[in-house]
């Protein structure tokens, strides 16, 4: 396990291309209350061909911000079957591919999930799923631009066994990856063997 | 033998408890790891657990000697190999 | 000789700064210069439109960038002072966004930023200023400098409210302000804190008068030029601070 000093502070921003800059406001700062917290009104003045363009900020909590570019006079052509205004996606990728990448945005409570639910509910962009196990339960809709978002609230704290298991999970994996047999009973194997070798003797770290 | 390691938080405890009630099979920990172990296939009744979907195909950490022959809605069953 | 590119942004009723900063960098032993201006409007240095001026920010940096400039000077001092303490870090910040991310390599200064830069530059800690504002804006500007750890140890407010008449203030009577202050323990004289007033014509003999550096908002804006293009400042006849680097040859 890494020994290196660990100073990062969350999301600076995550960024995405939009085309439809009065939509992506509307969904977050009016639905979903994200407050408007920066922009940039910029050229492209670097050496590729660049459209005047827009970069704008939302506030999505623990000063960790969501942003959009917006470009303009330039939209892509449309390809593709399905996805989102980035990644677009002919018939043959299955939709859990297609679903795979999204961002989940946390609350702390059943209280807040369920007020965020209100406020989609009550807009363009209705809630699509809710889905609840013993740990987390969380909704999920599509944004103007069709990102995939879900905002979701652990039900219960995460224990430091599931810190150390999920370490084994990703040293089972990266030396399972590596092999010649790639399969999930490969790494379920692999990861047993290093229960057996490192379990008995973890001690949790001091509270 | 055929073992079967399972994380020690509280979704995955009734999976434990109905694999205890069989008695060819012994638990014990190995750390935070519970260990379900046989010399004979081991079977586990989903309903019986009360378990939902999401924890039940989340439920098995590591497998040694063993292989999964079944797992879905009514069972998850494991043999040696 | 390399030629840099200054970009100017000035209020629109501005003269002074494409009058005297080209004046000034012309001098320059070994280095041409060219410059290029964007406008805000303004012309009463009021509070409403001091605000209404910085909204145009972003339309002046998006025009002058498409210009290639190698630095840009954000030209308006009192707009900047304003904006309360550190304001020319905040807006100096905020244009270096929005170059960097539209991927300009200009760099920026402003002459708020650049008149602190220049009284630190000589060492100066006790200064003497001359403006030719309203007493509440004068005001601003001596605790602006105050922020920035100076002691403002005397000032004048000449109390012209229009920019353009600002910018017909005739020297002598900016000399003469000048001449009123009191210099007891001062290290260094700001004889116009304003890039509209006019004193390039002064700054030398002034500085001979007094004995003791003499510095303008203009002299401090392309002393800032220079260090940023880490050229030589070496410019003849406008006051010590930007003989920094002149080599004397002995008599």
């Amino acid at each position: 396990m890494s020994q290196l000093p660990h100073t990062v502070r969350g999301v600076d921003h995550v960024a995405f291309p939009t085309f439809d800059p009065a939509g992506t406001v509307a969904f977050y700062r009016d639905v979903l209350g994200f407050p408007v917290v920066h922009s940039i009104c910029a050229a492209g003045w670097g050496p590729e061909k660049h459209p005047d363009f827009i970069h704008f900020f939302f506030d999505i909590g623990n000063n960790d911000r969501l942003a959009f570019f917006y470009y303009f006079g330039y939209e892509p052509p449309q390809r593709g079957i399905k996805g989102d205004v980035y990644a677009r996606f002919e018939d043959d990728i299955p939709d859990f591919l297609v679903k795979s990448r999204h961002l989940a945005i946390h609350v702390d409570s059943e209280t807040d999930l369920m007020e965020y639910r209100r406020r989609l509910d009550n807009s363009q962009w209705p809630v699509e799923l809710q889905v609840q196990h013993e740990t987390i339960e969380s909704i999920y809709t599509h944004d103007p631009n069709g990102y995939f978002v879900e905002i979701t609230r652990a039900l219960r704290p995460v224990t430091p066994q599931e810190d150390l298991d999920a370490n084994l999970t990703v040293d089972a994996l990266v030396d399972v990856a590596k092999g010649p047999d790639v399969s999930m009973a490969a790494l379920l194997t692999r990861k047993a063997e290093l229960i057996v070798e490192r379990a008995a003797d973890w001690e949790p770290a001091q509270r | 033998m055929t073992q079967l390691f399972m994380l020690d938080v509280p979704e995955n405890t009734p999976i434990v408890a109905v694999a205890d009630q069989d008695p060819h099979v012994s638990v014990d920990k190995v750390g935070p790891y519970f260990r379900i172990a046989a010399d004979a296939p081991i079977v586990i009744n989903r309903r019986a657990t009360g378990c939902r979907h999401a924890v039940w195909y989340s439920s098995v950490a590591g497998l040694l000697r063993s292989r999964i022959t079944q797992w879905d809605k009514d069972a998850m069953r494991i043999e040696p190999t | 000789m390399a030629l840099h590119r200054i970009g100017l942004v000035v209020p629109s009723s501005n003269v002074t700064v494409e009058t005297e900063l080209p004046a000034l960098l012309r001098r320059h032993p070994s280095a041409d210069f060219s410059f290029h201006s964007t406008r805000m409007r303004m012309h009463t240095v009021s509070a409403a439109q001091l605000a209404a001026m910085n909204a145009q920010r972003e339309r002046c940096i998006m025009e002058i960038a498409d210009a290639s400039p190698d630095v840009i000077l954000y030209a308006c001092l009192v707009a900047v002072m304003m904006g309360g303490p550190g304001e020319h870090r905040r807006v100096e910040g905020a244009v270096a966004e929005q170059l960097a991310t539209g991927g300009s390599p200009a760099l920026i200064r402003s002459s708020a930023g650049a008149l602190v830069e220049a009284v630190r530059a000589i060492d100066a800690d006790r200064i003497a200023i001359v403006t030719p504002y309203l007493r509440p804006l004068a005001e601003q500007v001596v605790g602006y400098l105050e922020s920035e750890d100076f002691k403002v140890a005397d000032w004048r407010a000449l109390e012209v409210a229009d920019n353009a008449d600002v910018g017909r203030i005739p020297g002598e009577r900016v000399l003469e302000a000048a001449r009123s202050l009191d210099l007891t323990g001062v290290d260094a004289v700001v004889i116009s804190a304003c890039v509209q007033m006019p004193s390039l014509d002064l700054v030398e003999a002034a500085e001979e008068e007094f004995g003791i550096p003499v510095l303008s908002a203009a002299t401090g804006g392309a002393y800032s030029i220079l260090r940023s293009l880490n050229l030589p400042v070496a410019i003849p006849g406008a006051g010590s601070l930007l003989r920094a680097d002149t080599v004397s040859v002995p008599a």
